[in-house]
């Protein structure tokens, strides 16, 4: 049981930064490392602020800003400086690297003296003797359900419909008299304050900052937005953000049964076979403008 | 069809590996269940790394001295995090999962993460390597545990290794340190080089690093300026150090280094800890946990009182310098091959 | 009015393979008219259309709508008075969006695109009218992906996209191109009634000579970034089908085709 639901707890914080792997990767169809870089951000935002003092819960917000404003940058840098988008990202990730530094003074901050959204007076009050063995999935969840819901709503709007259609056909963005560059920065302020906010989550969960902590964070996200889509890609009646937050379950609960069964050391190329595999065998040829345009 | 087929296979081929890991655990597992009064423990080490395979090595050695041994009376499942922090935190949960009788977590990320996820379930944990609990939150001021955790601390000893250098070399004056900036314990070991390098009449000259790629640069620049070089137990810049010494030994600059296994591969010497040392006073604070003589809570963290000399004799031949004799003779270990 | 004054266009400027395509190119189009523009392939038709639009920068000249100089906008800002259906339909329309969607969308040009719903309820029943105008069977469609429908279905859409909020002038990238035959003529004559009902002043870009005739006030041949051929009104209903193929067979033999 205890198994069950760590591999819950890990998969659907991570299932935040899929969602917004999921924004630049599947609806702007732009590959944006900032990812390496916005979810420490997340962390080292939340231990400044948490060894401020603040209430853990506002920390989160501005988590989730700073990472829109990392989004802004790398969207900035590719639609203002003309960099190639895979370029723009590699550049705001190593930037970040040094002001997540910065941010949290150094490279380990261990939290386990201060509140957090999971482990706080008034939260210790509120929930029954009973179930506190589960506070942190049920916050978790809380927290997701609400991410969730939030983009769900955000991609039905005006805007969210704009930024659907820039990913998908970049042309038809101008010829509705809109700048695409601008849409593009959007979604990624958005991609990268949902990365940010699952940092900020993830830091207080485990409370400590790492710097490392993003290293990979990517290949996560991917992953689970990969495997989320793949496999549910048929079921039509699930969304698409649904999908990506049980594709992060499921690479969780693959990366737990790996490593009882596995070295560590293994671990990675276990993951890189597990991608490829899921991959080719979900490969779905993305109908693109540009592709089909051919003339 | 073709690129279904092979990933097909590969995902098989992983399935039926899965399988056949999980089958010998299983047969391990039986082993371990014949014993009466066994225990069970999961060792969490953060990254591969010379030392901190030592300090395993060594507390296994320690539980074995207080007759708690592997394959007897004890079950030790071993993860590496390699450095990932989100597998280092899933290591910690499987072990919580799994019900451990005590986690021994090696490095400071790993004890973070040890005790953040067994804090709930009450199970101990013991860490080593974890050069200052205090800052990790580990310990209060006072060195007494924060929670049912306590362990060893690998706090370099900056003051005998400074002592020993103006021993070694009494007219040098510039000392230079490469160290990683993301390591947060070689920042702080670096605070405390500042604040006694005066005291023996060095002047210090640091160089952060980012990341592997940076070192041959940082090396090259830092030995234009230094009279010699003093390691940290940096990660980064230890798993580097045979371009460092090749650089040094260009222009005929001693590197000391910071623990045994530096000196075997050619660091001239060093006031380090023997990790075998540290781990096997860990193991023995580990083995009064397990038979419950004591809690960890209320065991304060402990530190290696004695830091040993090790000097490697070879490297001082090279580079023309001779040991002091009463130095030379209070060395626990000396060497006179550079091992590659 | 549309005035494309003293136009310059170099491709390659600088480099050995430099090419003038247009020399002081001058161009008035007034409103109301509906401009059919032919030549061979290379004589600047689309080239023109491009620089309208702002989808490439001329190296000199000034393009002005109504008086204003709209030369420094780029080219987003431009598509607020200008729409645009292009030769192939994918470019029309979003594919992973739904029909309602994207029709919302198109609704939506020259407003805000803001948190407000992307689809207003209240207008799906117009939605639905327009799309029966097409006869396609789009109608009853609304929540298919657009991706999953034929080419002539798409640009049909396009065509109704681009049209479907106010705009003062429509451009026709060779929009029946790409479609087979039937649907080409389908969609031609959905263009003609769309023109006429809106009264858009319209640039249409056409190989198909005979469409060039029978659609449009006026008939412009291209050659080698030049007007040759510029009939309006009566001159142009006077002109056969053959007058037109014996002049673009002249320029075309001069080329070496």
């Amino acid at each position: 049981m205890d198994f069950v639901i760590s591999i819950l707890e890990q998969g659907l914080i991570y299932g935040i930064l899929a969602l917004g792997v999921y924004i630049t990767y599947k609806i702007l169809d732009f590959p944006d490392l900032t990812v390496d870089g916005s979810f420490p951000l997340g962390g080292a935002i939340t231990a400044y602020f948490l060894t401020g003092g603040m209430n853990p819960y506002l920390t989160l917000l501005l988590a989730f800003a700073a990472g829109a404003v990392a989004g802004i940058c790398t969207g900035l840098i590719h639609v203002k400086c003309r960099v190639r988008d895979l370029l723009s990202g590699i550049i705001m990730m190593t930037a970040l690297w040094t002001i997540n530094l910065y941010v949290a003074g150094t490279a380990n901050v261990p939290l386990f003296s201060q509140q957090t959204i999971f482990k706080n007076d008034t939260l210790s009050n509120m929930i029954p003797e009973g179930i506190q063995a589960y506070t942190t999935l049920i916050i978790v969840i809380v927290l997701v359900v609400i991410s969730k819901i939030l983009l769900d709503l955000y991609l039905e709007t005006k805007s969210g419909y704009l930024l659907r259609a820039v990913g998908d056909n970049p042309t038809l963005v101008t010829s509705l008299a809109k700048d695409q560059g601008n849409v593009k920065i959007v979604g990624l302020a958005i991609a990268n304050g949902l990365v940010s906010l699952a940092g900020s989550v993830f830091c207080q969960e485990e409370r400590v900052f790492e710097i490392s902590m993003g290293t990979g964070a990517i290949v996560i996200g991917l992953a689970s937005v990969i495997i989320g889509t793949s496999l549910f890609k048929k079921l039509t009646l699930l969304k698409a953000t649904s999908a990506v937050l049980i594709g992060s379950v499921v690479y969780k609960a693959c990366v737990a049964i790996a490593l009882r069964n596995f070295e560590p050391q293994a671990m990675k190329l276990i993951t890189a076979v597990l991608f490829l595999a899921i991959l080719v065998l979900g490969m779905e040829r993305r109908k693109k403008v540009k592709t089909d345009a051919g003339a | 069809m073709k690129k279904k087929t092979i990933a097909i296979m590969m995902t098989a081929a992983m399935v039926m590996a899965m399988a056949a890991g999980c089958g010998s655990k299983e047969s391990s597992a039986s082993d371990g269940d014949n014993k009466e009064a066994s225990y069970k423990i999961g060792i969490q080490q953060f990254a591969e790394h010379g030392s901190l395979d030592n300090c395993r090595e060594g507390f296994l050695e320690g539980l074995e001295e207080e007759g708690i041994k592997e394959g007897d009376n004890l079950k030790v499942e071993v993860k590496n995090a390699m450095a990932d922090t989100a597998t280092n935190a899933q290591i910690a949960d499987s072990f919580v999962s799994d019900n451990m009788d005590l986690i021994c977590a090696i490095a400071t990320p790993s004890a973070q993460s040890a005790y953040n996820a067994a804090m709930d379930k009450d199970i101990p944990v013991v860490y080593t390597a974890v050069t200052d609990p205090v800052a990790a939150e580990l310990a209060d001021k006072d060195g007494n545990p924060v929670g049912n955790v306590t362990g060893t601390s690998d706090t370099l000893p900056v003051e005998e290794q400074l002592k020993m250098i103006r021993e070694m070399m009494p007219d040098a004056k510039t000392i230079g340190i490469l160290y990683t900036t993301s390591e947060a314990n070689s920042v702080s070991a670096i605070a405390t080089y500042e604040s006694l390098v005066d005291k023996y009449g060095f002047t210090l000259e640091t160089k952060g690093i980012s990341q592997t790629s940076e070192i041959a640069l940082a090396t090259d620049d830092l030995l234009t300026k230094v009279d010699c070089i003093t390691n940290l137990t940096d990660n980064t810049v230890v798993a580097s150090l045979p371009t460092i010494l090749e650089k040094a030994n260009e222009k005929s600059i001693p590197v000391f280094g910071s623990e045994i296994e530096q000196v075997k591969i050619g660091c001239l010497a060093a006031e380090g800890i023997d990790y075998i040392q540290l781990g096997k006073q860990t193991g023995k604070i580990a083995a009064q946990i397990l038979k419950g003589e004591k809690k960890a809570s209320e065991i304060p963290y402990e530190i290696i009182s004695e830091p040993g000399f090790y000097v490697n004799t070879k490297v001082a031949e090279n580079l023309g310098i001779e040991v002091p004799s009463d130095l030379a003779d209070s060395a626990v270990e000396s060497f006179d091959t550079i091992s590659e | 009015m549309l005035e494309l004054k003293h136009i310059h266009k170099y491709y390659n400027p600088g480099t050995v393979n430099e090419m003038c395509l247009f020399q002081d190119f001058n161009l008035t189009i007034e409103d109301g008219e509906f401009v059919s523009v032919v030549g061979s392939n290379g004589s600047g038709k689309t080239s023109m259309l491009n620089i309208i639009c702002g989808s490439i920068p001329a190296e000199g000249g000034q393009i002005c709508i109504g008086g204003k100089d709209i030369s420094k906008e780029k080219e987003y800002q431009r598509n607020r008075r200008i729409g645009r259906v292009y030769q192939n339909p994918a470019v029309g329309t979003c594919p992973s969006m739904t029909i309602l969607e994207n029709m919302s969308l198109a609704d939506n040009k020259g407003k805000s695109y803001g948190f407000g719903r992307g689809t207003n309820k209240a207008r799906i029943d117009y939605y639905r009218e327009q799309l029966s105008q097409l006869g396609l069977g789009l109608e009853d469609k609304m929540d298919v992906k657009v991706g999953v429908l034929s080419g002539g279905q798409r640009q049909a859409m396009a065509l109704l996209m681009s049209t479907m909020t106010p705009i003062e002038f429509l451009i026709l990238d060779e929009h029946t191109a790409a479609l087979d035959p039937k649907t080409a003529e389908l969609i031609m004559q959905l263009t003609d009634k769309i023109v006429k009902e809106k009264k858009l002043t319209t640039i249409m870009v056409t190989h198909n000579l005979r469409y060039a005739m029978e659609y449009g006030n006026r008939l412009l041949m291209m050659h080698q970034g030049e007007a040759i051929l510029d009939k309006k009104g009566e001159e142009k209903y006077s002109m056969s089908v053959d007058d037109v193929l014996k002049l673009f067979n002249e320029i075309s033999i001069e080329c070496g085709n």
